[in-house]
C-alpha cells in the first residue's frame, strides 16, 4: 500500500497573517523565528518579544494572562525554546489561566542558530505533553485552512489552551532580520498600554 | 549573631510592600488591578523559607504562582511587571545561580524591576556568609557583586524593613534587587 502523502508544513508567515487577522485586542508574545515576521504582520503597541532568555515566551506570556484576565495572551512559541524550558507547560497548565492560548511553531530545528535538529526531531509529541501537563484544550493542526476555520473558537476557548502547527522554516530569523523595537522599550510601552487609561474625548 | 526571621513578621512585611507598590501605581495613574489580592508570589520552594511558604498558603491576600523554574519565575515576574500587579520572588540561592542569564536578559537588560528573596540555605550561623564552607552560600554575594545587582542580608528581625527597601530599589533602578535571607525562618 502506498504511504500516505505528507502534507507540506505552513508557512510561519501565513501562520501569522491568521493570528493577526483574529486577534483583536490580545497581547502576542512572538520568539525567536516568529519575531522578525510578527514585527512586519503587526507593528503595534499590544506585542512583547521574548528576547534574550530563550524559553522564556510562554512566561512571559503567563504573568500577562495573570495580571490581566480580561485580555487574551497568544504566545508565538518555537519548539527549540519550549524545550529550554519544559517545565512551564506544568507551570502554565497549574495557574490554570483561562485567556491564555499556547501556539507552538513546529519545525524540528533550531532555525536561528543554523537548523540544527531539536533533540527528538519532529517525533517529539508537544501534544501529549502539554495534554499530560494539564492544558484545558491541546489540538495539533497542520494546514491553514484548518487554523484559519478554528482560531476564532480557540481565542474563545476557555484555556488554557495549546496548539501545536506543523509549519516550515520562516523566512526570516533574527539573525538575518536583525533590529525592532529593544525589549526594555517594547516592556515599557506594553506596560503603559496596559496600566495607564487612555484618555477619552 | 544573626537571627531567624518569624514567618508571620515577613506576611506581614510582604503586605505592607504591595500596599505601597499599589500606592505608587495609583500614583501613576494607573488603571485599578483586575484582582483582589494585594501582590503575588513567585516561588521555586525553598527549604531555607519554607515557613513562610507554609504560612502563604493559608494566607488569602497574597496569591502564590509555584514555578518549575527560576527562569520561569522571573519571565512571570516581568509580564506580571508589564500588567501593573506587584511581585515578589522567593527562591533559593541554587535557583539564583541556575537562573541568572534570565536574570540579566530580563531584569537587568530587559530593565524589567525585579525583587528577590533568595534564601542562604545552609548558611553557618556563627560565619558571615563569604566565609561558609559551602559554596552555594559562599558565592552567593560575590555572584550578585559581579553582575553589579544591589543586594543586602536579612540577619534578623530588625532587618525587614529592607525588603520594601530593596522592593523599591528594584522599581527605581529599574533592575534586580535581592535581599538574602541569612537564617532559616521560623
Amino acid at each position: 500500500m502506498a504511504a500516505k502523502p505528507m502534507k507540506p508544513p505552513m508557512k510561519p508567515e501565513d501562520v501569522l497573517q491568521v493570528v493577526a487577522a483574529a486577534r483583536g485586542d490580545a497581547i502576542c508574545v512572538p520568539t525567536m523565528t516568529t519575531s522578525p515576521a510578527w514585527r512586519t504582520i503587526a507593528p503595534d503597541d499590544l506585542s512583547v518579544g521574548c528576547v534574550g532568555f530563550m524559553g522564556g515566551a510562554s512566561s512571559l506570556g503567563l504573568g500577562l494572562a495573570l495580571a490581566r484576565p480580561d485580555r487574551r495572551v497568544i504566545v508565538l512559541d518555537g519548539d527549540g525554546s519550549l524545550l529550554m524550558q519544559l517545565g512551564s507547560l506544568a507551570t502554565n497548565a497549574g495557574a490554570a489561566p483561562r485567556n491564555f492560548v499556547h501556539l507552538l511553531f513546529k519545525n524540528g530545528v533550531y532555525h536561528t542558530s543554523g537548523a540544527q535538529g531539536i533533540p527528538g526531531g519532529l517525533s517529539v509529541d508537544f501534544v501529549m505533553m502539554a495534554k499530560g501537563a494539564g492544558y484545558r484544550q491541546v489540538l495539533s493542526i497542520d494546514s491553514l485552512d484548518e487554523f484559519k476555520r478554528r482560531l476564532p473558537e480557540l481565542l474563545r476557548a476557555e484555556g488554557p489552551v495549546f496548539v501545536e502547527l506543523h509549519t516550515g522554516l520562516a523566512d526570516q530569523t533574527p539573525m538575518t532580520a536583525r533590529g525592532g523595537v529593544p525589549f526594555p522599550e517594547q516592556v515599557e510601552t506594553l506596560r503603559v498600554r496596559l496600566v495607564r487609561p487612555r484618555p477619552t474625548g | 549573631m544573626p537571627e531567624s526571621i518569624p514567618a508571620t513578621l515577613i506576611i506581614e512585611t510582604l503586605k505592607d510592600t504591595f500596599r505601597d507598590a499599589r500606592a505608587a501605581l495609583a500614583k501613576e495613574n494607573a488603571e485599578p488591578s483586575r484582582h483582589d489580592h494585594l501582590g503575588w508570589i513567585l516561588s521555586v520552594p525553598d527549604t531555607h523559607q519554607k515557613t513562610v511558604l507554609a504560612a502563604l498558603d493559608k494566607e488569602e491576600s497574597i496569591r502564590v504562582v509555584t514555578c518549575a523554574t527560576e527562569d520561569e519565575a522571573t519571565a512571570i515576574g516581568a509580564g506580571l511587571y508589564m500588567g501593573g500587579e506587584p511581585v515578589v520572588l522567593m527562591i533559593q540561592h541554587a535557583g539564583l545561580y541556575a537562573s541568572v542569564n534570565t536574570m540579566r536578559g530580563v531584569a537587568m537588560d530587559g530593565k524589567v524591576p525585579m525583587f528577590y528573596m533568595v534564601g542562604l540555605l545552609s548558611r553557618e550561623k556563627d560565619k558571615d556568609p563569604r566565609e561558609s564552607r559551602h559554596s552555594m552560600v559562599r558565592y552567593a554575594e560575590p555572584l550578585l557583586d559581579t553582575f553589579g545587582v544591589p543586594h543586602a542580608r536579612l540577619e534578623g528581625p530588625n532587618d525587614v524593613h529592607l525588603i520594601p527597601e530593596y522592593y523599591r530599589l528594584s522599581r527605581s533602578r529599574r533592575g534586580p534587587a535581592v535581599v538574602l535571607v541569612g537564617l532559616e525562618t521560623s
